[in-house]
């Protein structure tokens, strides 16, 4: 087993461990730290496949951002003191028998498709390149992503803000 | 990328910059006259008239923008303007200056004065997000394109806040929404995947390669579907329109059952066109490349979509819930169109939409001025209206009959055309599913009518006078429905005039 | 790096999202569904990521900056959702929110 194999399984582990503590947790602060570790086992995934700048980026916005935002949402809707969460199993067996279905399924899409790919070597770092795309091939949906971010901020505002009684 | 293209593609989107600048001068002005808003609506209205003329003006511009020559010699871009999407376009931007009318006679939304400047921004991005998914033919802009225009509309389901059934419509839209837009997000992963590429063109010359994986491929569209079918309410991911259309303030539930839905249909038209359609043959059908087999299953999702639409509707006391499940049942027939895979076809979606447009947004005009009044949007409320309430009482029946498609309104010559083409492609048995419904829808429709001018009314039965303005407003809608009823030409003619999808 | 096959991504990605989609299904707490919505995009991305590093082209992890902006911009706008339902109703949980059929 190589050193990278080593590095790859114990990243996946993490991933999807704490992925399933996620779902399976009646705690909601455990569950929302335990995505934590899901977020960190993901871009370890992504240095492994060469992707650094995403790497970078995952941990500043999914952990920086979105997760603090996740665990603002926690606390302003509960007590946390006394964390008594419902977690009702309601419509269970339709589920899991789509759940089966969508799992066979992507599983067997995965293993046997003949992917379009063509192993070259990947560069020492892709920062460089991606961010020459941005400006040039993709710079409308960079500026569209500016356009997005703008209503999200209209709309965030506007919904959380208290009306004038 | 060279600056020729550059300088090529910004003439091409010149209407999604105009409306981009003026979202962002409604945006300054909001916080320049925050003591006096009653300019804020004027300003939103002037936008939108600016950005129809270079819509308009569009018609002479076509090609493909921002391409991204690195994948093949050929280059096919981000974005395609062509009629087609130029149609959709004017279809978004005419309602969207109704609905800013309506906004000004909305009691609901008039209440929210302090918010208006937020309201008119949000609209804008709703407006900007269907602009890009009308034209898209890049797998990440269709993404992006579709987040943008649900976030908007995400927050305007839940905008007035005043009764808490507007903030849960807004998180069931949320939840349900942020769902299928991952399923979509994992399906084009997938086509990444197997194609290399996100441009719809590359994906169409790489998938007629016969060593692609059929089941991948077919996994991947589904998928893919999830996300589409979630803005046109089409079953099986239709469940989230009744109850939003219900909370929504009224004008933004007319707001998604047109435009929301004209830009879903753009959308699933031109990626049903571009990816699957090899050819086209002289008398106009569509050649699928044999891969996914498109017309079996929007057959099976159109006549469950109509039929799951017409019969709930049956039951529903609150006329706004039932009109939402009437526009499922429209967007079953509209599929329709999609399923004979022909021009003709094509054309006959264009009427219906034209027709559509003015009669739907017609019927929740009346809606809120009787709901501005009364308070109410219960059936039983409307008891012997026709007899207190002329005006609003005969434009809701018109509107009522136009929808249900019986002669001589507008909706009799939009189902006509559908029904045309489906015997043209010899789908007779379809044909005949669509009329059964049809004529179930007309057993709801007449139920509003029969409370309205069987019930006598009594003294307490209020009389609804619309302002002039309002009457105006409602004139405009109610007449080209009947106008177009017998007089249907020019509709038909702008149509085949609109059907140039920008292929290889 | 490379020498692991993209199988091994794959079917790692195939998993969360699948984690991801079981607890949307029977989870019940509007805020652990959004985190389950966030395993799926973080599994779909991560399917783009590999496959753009096997193909040796960048737009994947393009695309993949997109959607984490998305994502951003999603969880603030659902946030900002919940807490005002909480404000009306005092709770998060599906359930309990039950003025329409569900």
């Amino acid at each position: 087993m190589e050193f990278y194999d080593i590095i790859f399984y114990l990243f996946a582990l993490i991933t999807i461990g704490s992925a399933f503590v996620v779902v399976t947790s009646r705690n909601i602060v455990y569950a929302a730290f335990s995505l934590l570790f899901t977020f960190f086992g993901v871009a370890g995934i992504y240095v492994l496949l060469g992707a650094d700048f995403l790497a970078i980026v995952q941990i500043m916005v999914y952990v920086g951002g979105i997760l603090i935002l996740l665990l603002f949402g926690v606390m302003l809707t509960n007590k946390i003191t006394s964390v008594e969460i419902r977690t009702g199993t309601v419509h269970l067996l339709p589920a899991a028998i789509g759940i089966g279905i969508l799992f066979g399924a992507i599983i067997s899409v995965m293993l046997w498709t003949n992917w379009n790919i063509s192993p070259e070597p990947i560069p020492p770092s892709t920062t460089a390149n991606i961010g020459r795309e941005l400006i040039t091939n993709y710079v409308l949906i960079f500026e569209l992503l500016g356009m997005l971010l703008l209503i999200a901020l209209i709309g965030a505002a506007s919904i959380a803000r208290r009306d004038k009684e | 990328m060279e600056l020729a293209n550059l300088y090529q593609s910004i003439n091409l989107i010149i209407p999604e910059i105009v409306l981009s600048i003026a979202l962002i001068v409604l945006v300054i002005a909001d916080l320049i006259f925050h003591t006096n808003k009653k300019i804020i609506p004027f300003i939103a209205g002037t936008g939108i008239l600016v950005t129809a003329i270079f819509v308009i003006n569009q018609f002479n511009y076509i090609g493909f923008a921002f391409s991204t020559a690195t994948h093949t010699a050929r280059s096919f871009g981000m974005l395609a303007v062509d009629s087609f999407g130029v149609f959709f376009k004017l279809i978004v931007i005419v309602s969207s200056f109704i609905i800013v009318l309506l906004s000004l006679a909305s009691d609901e939304i008039q209440k929210t004065t302090d918010r208006i400047g937020e309201y008119y921004a949000l609209i804008y991005g709703m407006i900007l997000g269907m602009f890009f998914m009308i034209t898209a033919t890049d797998l990440i802009l269709i993404y992006l394109s579709l987040e943008l225009l649900s976030l908007s509309s995400y927050v305007l389901a839940g905008f007035t806040k005043l009764r808490d059934r507007n903030s849960e419509a807004s998180l069931k839209y949320l939840l349900y929404g942020a769902v299928s837009s991952g399923l979509m997000l994992f399906g084009i992963s997938l086509v990444y995947g197997l194609t290399g590429s996100t441009n719809l063109y590359i994906i169409n010359t790489l998938i007629q390669n016969p060593h692609i994986n059929l089941f991948t491929l077919s996994f991947a569209t589904i998928l893919i579907f999830a996300g589409i079918g979630y803005k046109i309410s089409s079953a099986p991911f239709h469940f989230w329109t009744p109850d939003v259309y219900e909370g929504a303030p009224i004008t933004i539930t007319a707001f998604l059952s047109v435009a929301s839905k004209a830009a879903g249909f753009a959308l699933l038209i031109r990626f049903v066109k571009t990816v699957f359609v090899s050819y086209e043959t002289n008398e106009g059908f569509w050649s699928l490349i044999e891969v996914f087999d498109w017309q079996s299953i929007l057959v099976v999702i159109s006549i469950l979509t109509m039929t799951l639409g017409n019969f709930s509707a049956l039951w529903q006391n609150n006329l706004k819930r039932m009109l939402a499940y009437s526009s499922i049942a429209h967007a079953g027939y509209m599929l329709l169109g999609l399923v004979v895979l022909s021009n003709q076809g094509l054309i006959a979606i264009l009427i219906y939409f034209m027709i559509y447009l003015l009669m739907n947004l017609g019927a929740f005009l009346v809606v809120m001025l009787i709901a501005n009044k009364i308070n109410s949007e219960e059936i039983d409320d409307y008891n012997g209206l026709g007899f207190t309430s002329p005006l609003l009482s005969v434009s809701l029946a018109i509107f009522l009959i136009s929808l249900t498609g019986l002669p001589p309104t507008a909706g009799f010559i939009g189902k006509l055309y559908l029904f045309i083409a489906l015997v043209d492609a010899k789908m007779i048995a379809v044909a005949i599913i669509a009329l059964l419904n049809s004529v179930v829808s007309l057993y709801y429709y007449v139920r509003v009518l029969k409370h309205m001018y069987l019930v006598k009314a009594t003294a307490s039965t209020p009389s609804i006078i619309p302002s002039t303005s309002n009457a105006i407003l409602l004139l405009v809608l109610v007449v080209p429905v009947l106008i177009f009823g017998v007089y249907f030409q020019p509709l038909v003619e702008f149509a085949k005039d609109c059907i140039v999808i920008l292929g290889i | 790096m490379l020498s692991i096959p993209i199988e091994y991504y794959l079917i790692l990605s195939a998993f969360m999202f699948i984690v991801g989609v079981t607890g949307v299904l029977i989870r019940r707490n509007a805020i652990v569904v959004f985190m389950c919505i966030e395993l799926m995009l973080n599994a779909a991305n991560l399917s783009l990521v590999a496959f753009s590093s096997y193909h040796g082209n960048p737009v994947g992890q393009i695309f993949v900056f997109f959607v984490m902006t998305v994502a951003a911009a999603e969880a603030t706008v659902g946030l900002a959702i919940i807490i005002a339902i909480f404000r009306n109703k005092l709770t998060v949980n599906v359930d309990e929110i039950n003025i329409f059929k569900w």
